[in-house]
Order: C-alpha cells, then structure tokens, then sequence
C-alpha cells in the first residue's frame, strides 16, 4: 500500500529529520510509527500525505508517486493532522460538508457517508451545533472522521490522542478499531504514546533520529529482548542464592535483602519448572512476582531513552494542543 | 478540484453569523458619509462665489465625497481580509486546506472574493444613506448605467489591489499584530495622499503631485467625475480611461501575483 524508498528530509540544508527511510505499509493494517519527540514521525507523515516534499528519496502511496503525483495521492488517503483544523465558527456538519466538497464528493454521497460517520463516533446529535461548543473530546472526535468524508483508503493519524485525557483517550482507540474494521481502511498512526501503539497497531516501527531502528508485531519486539522476570524473596539469604542455581536462566541478579531477579526466555513455560525446582529444593518462598516486559523495556533497548521523558517543547506544544482543546 | 465555492461559503457563513462583524460593517458606511458630510461641509462655501469650482462642480460636498468614502470602504474592507488568513493559519484549519486536493490559491481568493461581495453591499448602502441624508447626494446630470459601471468597477479593482497586497502579505507571516502595524503604518498615508477626501485645488503643490500618483485617487476621481458630471467631454472621457486603465493593469498584475505566489505556497 505504501512503499518508501530512502526518503529523506534536510530541512536548511543542516537539520536531517528524517534519514533515508525505509517502510513498508500492508493494505488492511494498523500501522503504528512510535518514536520520542523530534524523531521525524510527522515529517514522514507530512511527506507522505504531500504536505511536504522530500529531499531525497521516494514513496509510492496505492500506486502514486508523492511528488509526481501528489493531487492523485491526496485524494486517496484522509488526514487527521496533529493540531486541531475544524472550523470553530461552523457545525460539525457543514465542516464535514465543506472537507467533502474539497474532494468533490457528490452530495449524495457526502450526506449519507456523514450520516454515518457522525454515528460512528456518537456525535450524530451535536451535529448541528457549532464546532466551538463541542468539549475536547468531541472536538477529536470530529477531527478524526473529517479525514474520512471521501471514503479514503488510507488514514493518516497524527498523535491522534495528544492533549487526552485517560479515558477520552481510551475512547478513541475504540473509535479508530471501529473505523479500520467498518471502513476497511488501512491506518497510519504516529504516537509518542506507548500504550496508544500497543493497543492499535498490528506492526509497530520504532523510529528515532529519522530512522527505523526495528519493525515488527508488538509481541516481536517484545520476544526480541532477552526475556521476562521473575522476580522472588525468599526467607533467607541463602535460599535466595540457591535459586541463582536454576538451570534456564539467562541471567539473574540479587535484588534487595533475601531476594533474586531472573531473566528467563518465557516465564509461561519456565514458571511451572521453577516452582518445581522450589519444591525439590525445599525453598520456602515469601513473594513472587512475573513480570513481562513492556513496549516501554523494547523502546528503551532500542532508543536508549525512556520515551516518557518529555523535553520542554513538547510540553509547550501539549499545552497549546490543551488550551486549544478546552476552548 | 478549486475548492473556491466551499471556501468562499465560508466565508460567508463566518461573516453573517458574527453579529457584530454584520452590524459595524453595515453601519460603517453610513457613519462615513454622515460624518465627513457635516465635517467638511464648509469646504464648498470657500472661497465664495466659485465654491463649486473648489468641489469640482458638485452641487454639495456629500456628493464631492462620495466617491472618496466608497473608495475608502472598499480600501479598508479590503485590508482587512488579509487578516482572516492569519486568523485560518493560528487557529489550525489552514492545515486542512493544505492537506485537501484543492489549489492553494482557492484559499486566498475565497477571502478576496468574500470581501469584493462585502464591499458591494456597503456600496449599496452607502449611497442609499448619502441619498436619503438631508442636503445629501444629487445626481444633477442623472445617473446612466455607465456611471453605474464606471462606479463599480473602480471600487472593484481598488478592493482587488489592496485585498492582495494585504493577503500576499498574509501568506507569509504569522503575527496578526505585525499585519495591523502595516496597515496602521500605511493607511492615513494612502489616504491623505489621494484626491480621496479633498479637491486637489486645496493640496500643497508636493502633495498633489504625489497624490496624482495614488491608485487610491484614481478611484475616487474616477466615481466623482461619473457622478458630478452627465454626458462626459472628449477629455474628461480619456483622463477616466487613464485613472480606470491604470487600476486595470494594477489589479491584474496584483492578483496574478496572488495567484502565483500562493500556488508556490502558503507559509503552514
């Protein structure tokens, strides 16, 4: 569906935001880019969606070229773009009536597919209101089926859930499966959110520094690290000890008074073996805790920092994303 | 594929539902005529007996300025729109006009062409008010229909000269307040250097010189001299067709800058 092929981005002919990018999108996926902030997941969308031109490189959007032939890509693919674009002056509905006149969609058509968009996302009766009474959430809401009112075949979602709360959040991951299920529609989320990947995405890239630093299954990535832990206190020291005899381990490591972490391949199947090797050994355990690792624990691998740590411009952008949403 | 109709309806619908935006800007104009009648109404007594040759042979001043004010309204209306682009960019929905399959300058012409509209209701307006005002407007010779076209073309192309100026300079820069500080900066200026508000015959010879120069003046001159006067003579017809040429060629050369410059590109 997507194919890029060295896609690169120079901005001043100093800053590289995105560097010699290589991705492959299957039609039909929930496709998700993951990376900390500044590491080119919108610059690569801004390019594919021909908001942007490349530097150097290619991509081929269903087909099209995104330079050669960019008004042809545009009209196939629907866009929810980071920052908020609806008219607060206008309803819900004449800004999704006005999006579909830009993609010349015959009026037919466009009334019934907002009929059914506003259903999908439960705004059908706020459609009438003016977009500047809708609350934050609602306002998302109505962002994300403005990118679909010509029935695109691939959606584009920029940090669908920046500026969020919790549960709004939670919402709209329900929101976006029902889309790619109803729509059949192949999506493209950017998200600096982990669980926000790991909930939607079938494949996941990992970018920073405008690479793809490795693409797989949320599982992939997470069997890619050495294993989980199995983290145990025993009521002495020497048991504790003991237990660093176990023959499957990949590592292990004292951790606190009387207590040990283990690294094992797959704690589902070394679990029973190890409560075994207790019971044979006449170890008397005091706690026991299993603990998988998290998309966090492969990002970490990978990027060699914590995603969560957010630098102060992105903070200012959240902010202005929030003072935006709660107006 | 334009996207100009949308846009454009826009527009319209952002200008109808402000109510206050509706209301000053119906209004406006009649405040213009209102107040610059009586406050320069003396001006045709000057000079005594050959007042009427100070105001170009106007039976009154209100009908001596009615060219200038419409000129003004349409200037000003104008200027501003440059604004709402700035407006679209701040507030986000550029984006989604960026992103959609629609030429770029469909963007910049939806507000120009929003604006002309709104100009030629105030236009209405205004000569309806200065019609109904006491000692207002007379059409002494009459009023043909190419007096009508004269009047309406020329504050069609100012406003497109002027609506340009200020959205070419819209698409680059992001800072309403540095648009306003142009405007600020060159407003009264284009004014008080134009046959706008004052008969030459009263300027300081380096002003009328200047003045002679100002497209704004070759628009005000253009309407007045359609409206003092009935059947024009063979030089008052080609010194219109010289004011009315030159805000042609300036208009087209504007707005095929617009046109140009947004295609290439409207600053995100």
């Amino acid at each position: 569906m997507i194919k890029t092929e060295d896609l690169t981005k120079i901005y001043n002919g100093k800053f590289t935001a995105v560097d010699k990018l290589n991705i492959e999108i299957e039609e039909g996926e929930i496709y998700g880019l993951l990376g900390p902030n500044g590491a080119g997941k919108t610059t690569t969308i801004n390019m594919l969606v021909t908001r942007i031109a490349p530097t150097s490189g290619s991509a081929i959007v269903d087909g099209y070229d995104i330079v050669k032939n960019s008004l042809k890509v545009r009209k196939i693919i629907g866009v929810v773009p980071q920052d908020l674009t609806t008219d607060e002056d206008l309803s819900g509905y004449e800004n999704l009536m006005m999006v579909s006149q830009f993609y010349d969609v015959p009026k037919r058509d466009a009334i019934e597919q907002i009929e059914k968009l506003l259903k999908l996302v439960n705004l059908e009766d706020s459609a009438g209101k003016l977009v500047k009474q809708y609350s934050g959430g609602m306002r998302k809401r109505l962002e994300l089926i403005a990118g679909l009112v010509h029935d695109p075949k691939i959606l584009f979602l920029d940090e669908p859930t920046l500026g969020l709360d919790v549960t709004t959040r939670s919402q709209m991951w329900k929101y976006v499966r029902d889309i790619q299920e109803r729509l059949d529609v192949t999506i493209i989320l950017t998200s600096h959110y982990l669980e926000e990947v790991d909930a939607l995405a079938n494949r996941i890239s990992i970018i920073d520094h405008g690479k793809v630093l490795v693409t797989g299954t949320s599982e992939e990535l997470k069997a890619k690290l050495k294993g989980d832990i199995i983290q145990m206190t025993f009521k002495t020291q020497e048991e504790a000890e003991k237990m660093k005899n176990y023959p499957n381990l990949v590592a292990s490591k004292d951790s606190g008074p009387n207590s040990v972490r283990l690294t094992v391949q797959d704690s589902d199947v070394e679990l029973p073996k190890v409560i075994s090797y207790i019971s044979n050994n006449g170890l008397s355990v005091t706690r026991m805790t299993v603990q998988k690792p998290s998309l966090d624990d492969v990002f970490l691998e990978y990027t060699g920092k914590e995603i969560r740590a957010e630098d102060a411009g992105d903070f200012k952008q959240t902010m202005f994303n929030m003072r935006r949403l709660r107006r | 594929m334009s996207g100009l109709g949308p846009l454009t309806s826009r527009e319209f619908k952002k200008w109808y539902r402000n109510p206050i935006s509706l209301v000053t800007g119906l209004i406006q104009p009649f405040f213009w005529i209102a107040l610059f009648g009586s406050a320069f109404a003396g001006l045709a007594d000057l000079g005594g007996g050959g007042a009427s040759s100070i105001i170009q042979g106007a039976p009154n001043y209100i009908t001596f300025i009615l060219g200038g004010v419409l000129t003004i309204t349409g200037l000003f209306t104008a200027m501003f729109t440059g604004v709402n682009l700035i407006f679209d960019r701040r507030l986000g929905t550029l984006g989604r006009f960026l992103i959609a399959p629609i030429r770029r300058s469909s963007i910049v012409f939806s507000k120009i062409f929003s604006a002309i509209a709104r100009i030629l209701i105030q236009v209405v307006i205004l000569i309806v008010a200065a019609l109904i005002l006491p000692d207002g407007l007379r059409f002494a010779h009459g009023f043909t229909l190419f007096d009508v076209g004269v009047l309406v073309s020329a504050v069609i192309m100012i406003s497109f000269v002027f609506a340009s100026i200020f959205n070419l300079i819209a698409i680059r820069i992001t800072q309403p307040n540095s648009l306003f500080g142009i405007l600020n900066l060159i407003n009264l200026p284009l004014l008080f250097t134009s046959y706008a508000m004052f008969p030459p015959d009263l300027m300081a010879g380096w002003l009328r010189t200047a003045a002679k120069y100002n497209p704004v003046s070759w628009a005000a001159e253009s309407i007045r001299m359609v409206v003092i006067n009935g059947s024009l003579t063979g030089s008052q017809m080609s010194q219109l067709g010289i004011w009315m040429l030159g805000l042609f060629v300036l208009a087209v050369v504007l707005v095929l800058l617009t046109y140009f410059i947004s295609e290439r590109g409207i600053r995100e």
